[in-house]
């Protein structure tokens, strides 16, 4: 017995020795992330994860030093999670710190030392006065059962006069009201006004559930001194609400982190539970319906680590080469005589093939997550950036269950982030100037994604004033980008491109949001990395549209295998729109580049072999036909000349080595089964290679010509 | 000047190769002459793998090979040092080494000799009697029993 809980102990110890480690290692990324200036949200909520693992473990031991400081260091995080903390370098030492002083700590209770540290104290007192965070003991917020949800998304003004309210010992309402559309402005401005004489509305927010399509249902949070029944009176109606937000017996804001990840607007769900049932028996029983579910599914549900599932993915990827040796082996058979058993042995690799593909399938469904998660971190961003910059924003999302694999999404959040700053801070103009142009005051973002094959395609468009093409070009010129005599040759497309080069901003200001434009050259890196394209369109006066082609997945992958020149290579079948045969008697020279119609449509052909410089192997034949495999990345098309086409396989790409890192048009390469290695064709990088080489010969050719 | 600052760069190298008297090294011959590196960086010795050529690389890698899952890039050691090309035969090896980065690369050579083991008084630092090529990825030469063995520098090597 003893010695089982020893064990345990022991097993504390070092889980939660690797915790620290683990948080020591996002600091660092911190400290990097701090230097670089490009912040990655993920680090704060690892280190955040962390240490609420921490502190649960050091409860169940009765670490009770490491516990504190845990829950201390929670609060800390938790603020730098939700931006109500600076990360500064000030704040980051005393983290580091605190990795130190976990160390002591935990050494110290390994031994069973009772021993004072009074290092710890001083640490946790200088937490304390860390930036404006209050400590939980102070934070006069905690005693109301607020959502956490709402209280990121309110702007440090209404924070602010929140607190100031509660410090006041005013109680906090939250009004629900369904306002018709037509009338919305004028019924708020009047509840506000009515309002006004017991208190005062800190923030109103949607709760995304109104009763029909012509009215929309708003939450108010209202700060007052009166109680429920001067209230009703005061402001009460048919179409309003009044619920008291509750106050908490004991003092937790930690508590927070227990709930799930909030989502729009869950202030309902949080008074469901203390306050009296909902009008009708029929939503009691919705309520207690979804609540019993909601229990199920924390039961059925594990957290996996990604990757595990990509070592389960690639297993899945060595019995895909297993099977096609198999395949080949059943050919081989069939061919040499025993017709019966190679047929025998077909139909196993057939079945086995099948069995893998449904493996295949259900560790990629895994892997699968909604956008939704990327687009509710968004949400948030909107309105605080629009609040602050004096833009009503409203955001449309449609799309948000079409599902990518996680860790596209990881990597999806920042460069989305970033050309939604963009949208506010240079599309949509402030309300004065949409009035003098008759457009709503409320800016409109839409963010939109659907699956397009096997491509999923996101589309972030604003009604804002569009994309300024002369600054642009005059902005490129002055940088040396484009030269002026090249300026009035440029199609559209070509210019409003440009905003994809690094250092270009058509705006004389920066602001904080999104700065000088320095960025969408490192989303249009990033999405690329992701295999992805990123298109923008603009109109002026109308707005702008992003558009971010991405795989579904990163993992396995069809492909096509093709030969060139004896050699087999690699195209992934995402972005394969088809093959056909060569006719070296349609190609067509046209501006320097061959090209070729199909289906009236003008494709330019790159030949491989000549854009690799292969030469062929020694006795080869000439192939009697060739194909061309035509790709499409996006709405760009490029056909790319094989000499032959092997057949569809699925691979799995390994990276190639550093010191092969500076090869362009490669993603990596798979192995095909019979010990061949075939190196794996990129083809995004490919068209972006050929078309922009294109357009350089073109720009030269036409500032010769000029 | 020069030579005097290079050679106490492979002084050290040296040193800290050499702290407890013999050290091992693998021997293989590249043309006529016999060449060797630091025995702990190698991983396997592998006979010529089915290698895939990789077009826009440098002209010294010859390709890319899998080692039982492993993808290992191939640098043909001949072309590296500089040393007249020759086509592979049956001798060829694929030396597999463990890089700084983490790495395994793949170093073509003509012919696997042995391990040897040389005392410090068996190498002589001489960055200088060799061509100016290899002087680079030179740590010293190796006298055992009056062979002439070029100690090479895997870390040099690799990483240009």
């Amino acid at each position: 017995m003893a010695e089982g809980l020893d064990k345990a102990r022991e097993e504390f110890f070092s889980e939660a020795q690797e915790l620290v480690e683990a948080l020591s290692r996002n600091l660092l990324s911190l400290d990097a992330s701090l230097k670089s200036g490009v912040e990655d949200p993920s680090v704060i909520n690892e280190a955040f994860r962390a240490v609420h693992t921490l502190k649960g473990l050091a409860g169940l031991f009765a670490a009770k030093r490491v516990s504190t400081m845990s829950h201390r260091l929670e609060d800390v995080l938790d603020g730098l999670r939700l931006g109500r903390l600076a990360l500064t370098p000030e704040v980051l030492d005393l983290l580091f710190r605190a990795v130190e002083l976990y160390n002591v700590a935990l050494s110290a209770e390994r031994v069973r030392s009772d021993e004072p540290l009074p290092q710890i104290d001083t640490l946790l007192d200088e937490f304390g006065r860390v930036g404006k965070n209050p400590s939980a003991a102070t934070n006069p917020l905690a005693r109301f059962e607020l959502d956490p949800a709402m209280l990121a998304v309110l702007t440090e003004y209404e924070e602010h006069r929140l607190r100031t309210c509660v410090e006041q010992g005013l109680l906090l309402y939250r009004v629900r009201v369904d306002f018709a559309l037509a009338t919305i402005d004028k019924s708020l401005e009047d509840i506000k006004l009515r309002a006004k004489e017991h208190g005062e509305v800190i923030t109103y927010l949607p709760t995304g559930a109104s009763t029909s399509i012509d009215s929309i249902e708003l939450d108010l949070l209202l700060a007052s001194s009166a109680g429920v029944e001067v209230l009703e009176a005061s402001i009460g109606g048919d179409q309003v609400q009044i619920y008291p937000i509750p106050v908490k017996e004991r003092v937790s804001v930690l508590q927070r982190e227990t709930a799930p990840p909030p989502r729009n607007m869950s202030l309902p769900e949080l008074s469901s539970e203390r306050r009296e049932p909902m009008p009708s028996d029929h939503s009691v029983e919705v309520q207690g319906g979804q609540g019993a579910a909601a229990l199920r599914a924390i039961a059925q549900t594990v957290r996996v680590d990604i990757r595990k599932l990509d070592a389960l993915m690639n297993v899945v990827g060595e019995l895909a080469i297993v099977k096609n040796a198999l395949g080949r082996m059943a050919e081989k058979i069939r061919a040499e005589g025993s017709r019966q058993l190679g047929s025998e042995l077909h139909s196993i690799q057939r079945s086995f093939d099948r069995r893998l593909g449904e493996m295949q399938s259900g560790i990629l469904e895994v892997r699968m997550v909604p956008l939704g998660q990327v687009f509710d971190r968004l949400a948030r961003v909107v309105r605080q950036i629009g609040r602050e910059m004096g833009k009503d924003i409203r955001l449309v999302i449609t799309g948000a269950e079409t599902e990518i694999d996680k860790l596209i999404v990881e990597e999806l959040s920042d460069p989305l982030m970033h050309i939604v700053r963009n949208a506010i801070d240079h599309g949509i103009e402030l309300p004065d100037d949409r009035k003098r142009v008759g457009k709503p005051l409320a800016g409109t973002i839409a963010l939109n994604a659907f699956q397009k094959g096997n491509h999923v395609v996101i589309e972030v468009e604003d009604d804002g004033r569009g994309i300024d093409e002369k600054a642009l070009v005059a902005r490129a010129v002055v940088l040396g980008k484009v030269h002026p005599e090249e300026v009035d040759g440029l199609a559209r497309a070509e210019i409003l491109n440009l905003v994809f080069l690094p250092g270009l901003s058509t705006r004389d200001e920066a602001s904080d949001y999104s700065g000088r434009g320095v960025g969408m050259d490192v989303v249009k890196t990033n999405i690329g990395k992701l295999g992805g394209v990123i298109d923008v369109q603009s109109e002026t006066d109308i707005g702008t549209k992003i558009t971010i082609t991405l795989p579904v997945t990163l993992a396995i992958v069809s492909a096509l295998l093709v030969r060139i020149e004896g050699r087999v290579f690699a195209m992934p079948l995402t972005s394969v729109a088809e093959a056909i045969t060569f006719d070296e008697q349609a190609i067509r020279v046209v501006d320097g580049r061959e090209v070729m119609t199909l289906r009236g449509v003008t494709l330019p052909i790159c030949r491989l072999g000549r854009l690799f410089g292969l030469a062929p192997l020694p006795g080869a034949v000439p192939p009697k036909r060739r194909y061309v495999v035509v790709a499409t990345l996006g709405p760009r098309r490029l056909g790319f000349a094989v000499d032959d086409l092997e057949g569809q396989q699925d691979i799995v790409i390994k990276p190639l080595g550093k010191s092969l890192s500076r090869v362009r048009g490669f993603s990596g390469a798979t192995e095909l089964g019979d010990q061949r290695v075939a190196l794996v064709l990129d083809p995004t990088a490919l068209i972006e290679e050929m078309l922009s080489a294109a357009e350089v010969t073109n720009r030269e050719r036409r500032v010769g010509l000029g | 000047m020069a030579e005097e600052r290079s050679l106490s760069v492979f002084d050290r190298r040296l040193a800290a190769a050499g702290q407890n008297g013999l050290r091992e090294f693998l021997s293989f011959r590249l043309g006529a002459d016999i060449h060797a590196v630091d025995l702990a960086r190698i991983r396997e010795i592998v006979s010529s793998p089915p290698l895939t050529e990789v077009p826009r690389a440098q002209s010294d890698i010859v390709g890319i090979c899998s080692v039982r899952g492993l993808l290992v890039t191939v640098v043909d050691l001949r072309r590296r040092l500089h040393l007249p090309e020759s086509p592979q035969t049956r001798l060829s090896r694929i030396l597999l080494a463990n890089t700084d980065s983490g790495e395994v690369i793949g170093l073509l050579v003509d012919e696997v000799r042995q391990v040897i083991r040389l005392a410090p008084s068996e190498i002589e630092i001489t960055a200088n009697v060799l061509g100016a090529d290899l002087a680079d990825h030179v740590l010293g030469v190796g006298r055992p029993d009056g062979e002439f063995i070029i100690l090479l520098d895997l870390d040099s090597i690799v990483e240009t």
